[in-house]
């Protein structure tokens, strides 16, 4: 019958709430900004991030972090979520204790209460010498003693914005045009 | 996948970026055909990944042999992502390469099969357009 029989079929997963018929929410603009960014050492990564960033302007954007040690790192893993309440839930944090941060992504927005927010994914070392990957928590990374160079590609004709997703339960990052940004501030 | 330039002399290419878009890609679309579509969505023809991350159900990446390297989930975090996305004879094709973390956080990479990687939970992608001088 099947003639592939190593062939893994990409599976469908039933989530929570009411299925969205919209699967690709997009904004562009004409260019993008680009900044380099040099993470601070000693600074936490959600503020060696928001806080330069802030200063020129930038409240959402999306960055690539080039590699660097931090002095501190905790990540979280998502294994399936035992309550049903989503398809998938984080892990308690893991402390890898001093790292190297092999490379790594992370977006700026806003959260669901207007805080600046980082949601960074990387794959890492251990100070065990272990290779890792996962949800980095950007408040319990601390840069290590040399700055870490990021490209940031800054978003000016939209807004990123954490916003609850009925369909996986979740709050999520998502983008608004910026007119929608000021209605809701009205 | 032809890895040979189209033709001789044409391993550099000139051109500049153009307009940047994100995007959110919801659960059970796949990774490869989902960045296609968005750039079907948006009318770019080609196109770099300048930043993504999210998680898949399970990951599908080709192995040195030309096999599937199959890493169940759910979910599989995707840590680290390059591509770009490329149009030819009507259709547009994305490349994608990156590493993965399973549920234990181990990593694993290689290029993404299209049609093996549904999203789990969310994915965020963003790209910059990119416009070959003519």
């Amino acid at each position: 019958m099947n003639k592939f029989p190593s062939r893994h079929r990409a599976r469908s997963m039933r989530h929570p709430g009411r299925f969205n018929p919209v699967r690709i929410q997009s904004e562009s603009d004409l260019e993008g900004r680009h900044f380099r960014l040099l993470l601070t050492p000693g600074q936490s990564l959600r503020d060696a991030i928001v806080e330069p960033l802030r200063a020129v302007g930038v409240t959402s954007a999306s960055t690539t972090i080039l590699g660097g040690f931090f002095s501190q790192l905790s990540y979280c893993v998502a294994p399936p979520d035992p309550s049903g309440q989503a398809v998938i839930a984080y892990s308690a944090p893991i402390d890898a204790g001093p790292t190297c941060m092999i490379f790594g992504n992370a977006t700026l927005g806003l959260s669901s209460e207007g805080d600046p927010l980082v949601h960074c994914h990387a794959a890492i070392r251990t100070s065990g010498g272990e290779y890792r990957g996962g949800h980095i928590l950007p408040d319990r990374s601390i840069i290590g003693p040399t700055p870490i160079p990021v490209l940031v590609t800054a978003f000016e004709g939209f807004s990123l914005r954490q916003s609850f997703d009925p369909e996986t339960n979740i709050p999520l990052l998502q983008p608004f045009r910026e007119d929608a940004r000021n209605e809701s501030h009205a | 996948m032809n890895l040979m330039p189209d033709q001789p002399g044409s391993v550099v290419e000139k051109g500049r970026m153009g307009r940047v878009a994100y995007a959110r890609i919801a659960p059970n679309e796949d990774l490869v055909r989902g960045i296609e579509k968005l750039c079907l969505a948006e009318g770019f023809e080609n196109a770099f990944v300048r930043g993504a991350l999210g998680s898949l159900v399970d990951a599908c990446v080709l192995a040195n042999d030309g096999t599937e390297i199959h890493v169940s989930g759910p979910a599989v975090e995707i840590v680290s992502l390059a591509g770009e996305v490329r149009s030819k004879d009507g259709s547009v094709e994305a490349s994608l390469s990156g590493v993965v973390a399973d549920p234990s956080g181990i990593i694993h990479g290689g290029p993404f099969v299209s049609g093996g990687n549904p999203i789990c939970m969310t994915f965020e992608v963003t790209l910059e357009e990119w416009l070959p001088e003519a």
